[in-house]
This record gives C-alpha cells, sequence and structure tokens, in this order.
C-alpha cells in the first residue's frame, strides 16, 4: 500500500540519521526535525495509525535527543562567563540589538473587563464547601392506632370572630347563658378557649362577683 | 464562571506597568486550591487555559523577575517590529542587553553601574541608562552606583529565548 510505503519511507529516513548521528556525520543540533514531523503528520490516515504511531515514537527519540544536545550544550557553555567573555569581545551594538530581535512578545491584557462581576465570581468560587449532602431516613415512630393530624378548616381569628359575633346578641348574660346552646362538650370546650382570648384581647369583660359577661 | 474564566482573568489583569498575570500562589488562593497536588493541578488549569487560548493566537508565558504568569501574543502571529520598543535605537537596546546580562548574573538583580559600563565599553552608559530608567525598565539608586531591573523586561522580552540564541551564536 502507497501509505504505507510512506511511514516505511519516513521510518528508513530516521534509521538513516540515527546512524549518521552515530557515525558523527551529523550534528542533532544542526539538523532540523519540522519537516519529518510535518511529513509524519500529514501521512496519517485512519488505516495506518498502528504504523504511524510506530514512526511518530522514532521521531520523537530523535527530538529528545536533540533536547538532550542542546541541554548539555548549554551547560557546557557555561553560561554565564560564555555571556560575559562573549560581550567582553566588544560585538557591535547592532549585533547585540539584532540578538534581540524576535525575542520581544507583546503582551496581552484585558482592561475593558468588569471587575467587581469577576471579582464577585471569584468571591462566589472560593467559598468554601461542604461535602455533599446526604439524605438520612427518618426513624418512624411506633403507634398503636392510626395517627390523623386535623387541621382546622378556618383559622382560629376567623372562628373567634364568628364566636364573638354569635354572642353579641345575649351580652351582657352569664357565662351559662352564653354556652346554653351548645351541647356537645367539644364545642364547648372550643368555645370556651375563645371566650378566654375574647377577654384577654379586652373585647369582653367578665364579671366575678356577679358571674355576667359584658361588652 | 469557572477555573478557566477565573484564571484567564488573572493572567490577563494589569495592576500597574510592572505587575501584570499573576503568581503560583495568588492563583492557587484565589481558586481555593487545597488538594494535596497543587502542583498537579495548577499545571491542568495553565496547559487548559493554553489549549482554549492557542487558537486566538494567544501564549501563556512566565516572567522569571517577579515569578508571574501572564499571557502574550503569540510571537508568530504578533507584529515583532510593533512590540520591539528599541525600534531604530540599537544603542539603547545593546546597554539594556548588558545590563540584563550583568543583573542576571549578580543576586537579585542588582548590579553596580561599574560593571555595565565596564563590559558596555562606551562612553556616557549613565545617559543611557536614565533613558531606560524612563522607559521603566531599570531604577538607578539614589548614590547612581548601581541599578537594579524592574520585572517589566521579564514580560516583554522572552528571556530564556534570549540566552539560547546567545549560546548558538557563541557556538558558532
Amino acid at each position: 500500500m502507497i501509505v504505507n510505503d510512506i511511514t516505511e519511507v519516513l521510518n528508513n529516513r530516521i534509521r538513516d540519521i540515527q546512524k549518521k548521528i552515530l557515525s558523527g556525520k551529523v550534528n542533532l543540533l544542526d539538523l532540523e526535525l519540522v519537516p519529518l514531523f510535518d511529513e509524519l503528520k500529514d501521512s496519517l490516515t485512519v488505516h495506518n495509525l498502528e504504523k504511524s504511531s510506530e514512526t511518530y515514537k522514532n521521531a520523537c527519540f530523535l527530538l529528545n535527543k536533540k533536547f538532550d544536545e542542546l541541554r548539555s550544550m548549554l551547560s557546557s557553555l557555561e553560561s554565564e562567563k560564555q555571556f560575559l567573555n562573549y560581550l567582553n569581545s566588544n560585538p557591535s551594538d547592532l549585533e547585540l540589538y539584532n540578538l534581540l530581535n524576535e525575542c520581544w512578545r507583546k503582551i496581552f491584557t484585558i482592561d475593558a473587563i468588569s471587575l467587581d462581576f469577576l471579582e464577585l465570581s471569584q468571591i462566589r468560587l472560593g467559598i468554601d464547601r461542604g461535602g455533599p449532602i446526604t439524605i438520612k431516613h427518618l426513624h418512624k415512630a411506633k403507634i398503636k392506632d392510626k395517627f390523623l393530624l386535623e387541621i382546622p378548616k378556618h383559622k382560629f381569628t376567623e372562628k373567634m370572630m364568628k364566636f364573638y359575633n354569635s354572642i353579641l346578641k345575649k351580652l351582657p348574660c352569664s357565662l351559662e347563658d352564653i354556652f346554653e346552646d351548645y351541647t356537645e362538650q367539644e364545642i364547648i370546650y372550643e368555645n370556651f378557649v375563645y371566650l378566654l382570648h375574647l377577654l384577654q384581647l379586652g373585647k369582653i369583660k367578665y364579671l366575678k362577683e356577679t358571674n355576667v359577661i359584658y361588652l | 464562571m469557572n477555573e478557566i474564566s477565573i484564571l484567564m482573568h488573572m493572567l490577563s489583569n494589569k495592576t500597574n506597568l510592572y505587575q501584570i498575570g499573576a503568581t503560583k500562589r495568588d492563583i492557587l488562593h484565589t481558586l481555593n486550591v487545597k488538594n494535596k497536588n497543587k502542583s498537579g493541578y495548577f499545571q491542568n488549569l495553565i496547559t487548559n487555559l493554553s489549549k482554549y487560548i492557542e487558537p486566538l493566537g494567544l501564549q501563556i508565558r512566565y516572567n522569571p523577575i517577579n515569578s508571574h504568569w501572564f499571557i502574550s501574543y503569540d510571537s508568530d502571529i504578533s507584529d515583532l517590529i510593533s512590540a520591539n520598543p528599541f525600534d531604530n535605537k540599537p544603542r539603547l537596546a545593546a546597554t539594556l542587553f548588558c545590563t540584563l546580562v550583568i543583573c542576571l548574573k549578580n543576586h537579585e538583580g542588582i548590579s553596580p553601574i561599574t560593571e555595565i559600563e565596564k563590559i558596555r565599553k562606551k562612553k556616557n552608559i549613565l545617559e543611557d541608562l536614565k533613558e531606560l530608567e524612563q522607559k521603566g525598565y531599570l531604577e538607578i539608586e539614589k548614590d547612581l552606583n548601581s541599578i537594579k531591573l524592574t520585572p517589566l523586561i521579564g514580560y516583554q522580552l522572552d528571556i530564556e529565548k534570549l540566552f539560547v540564541k546567545l549560546a548558538l551564536k557563541i557556538k558558532e
């Protein structure tokens, strides 16, 4: 296959370079590896992934070697001393100027961004968060009979005022007169509670001596 | 708003001429990172943001003078001529070059002016240094005996790349 041939060509080239390096014919630092990687990238298809990855591994080996060479070269230079020696050799202003060229860079800053918004977001992001919430099941209390929580149909005040309006015509009268129409103990108790509240609120008054409720 | 947005804000934030971006410690503190593997987390953050901004022609950089991480335009696509603050001023650029080498050799980026004069081999170095001070690259001590680099040059100049270029030049 043609595709396989390309990766094979690249593999052969890598092997050839390695031989030349070992024999001292080629210095890795002078060797341009970018075209090799470009060719490898262009030859990559879904059909030759396996073979290309092997070639890529071999190419990376060369690249690592080149990095090692560069590192050892830099350390062998005793950089500081070498740099000073170079400067002592009286290079021209233009030469130094050219060395600085291509090393300049333009800084990217954002001035128009909403700092308030971002700082608020920073604070929000920085808030300590606890662990995930765990839901605990409640323990059921054991009861013998069915338990029903009865909710009154009307609000307490409404019912109290309804009771108040119903006794207005009777007043003044004795305490017994107020409850004479009621027979059920539960209702009497309920109304008695309303009566106590009405007394506390001052809507009605009670004279203990005569047992009379009046306005 | 997520970590990447916050990081983008911190790295592109300019407090003043000498303080752009943020230190690793500032970033980890702001993001409330308390993991054991803080450095690994930080590295991941930087790598991820780098992937996001690369298609926009932006790169994450490190200023070795004040240990700040910041963002710069990709040198391959940005206008290097406009980025060069010494266009048509090779003398000033050469003085800065010598100052940089001397300062980075000495501890804390401080250098006696006599040492720069010795290596520069030019008259009126003090005038150059004063002009560089006006541009914000260095501070001249009151006694006029020594200078100190400001972090500005660490932002504007790829010092590592410069030294590699210099090393290759020496090799020639």
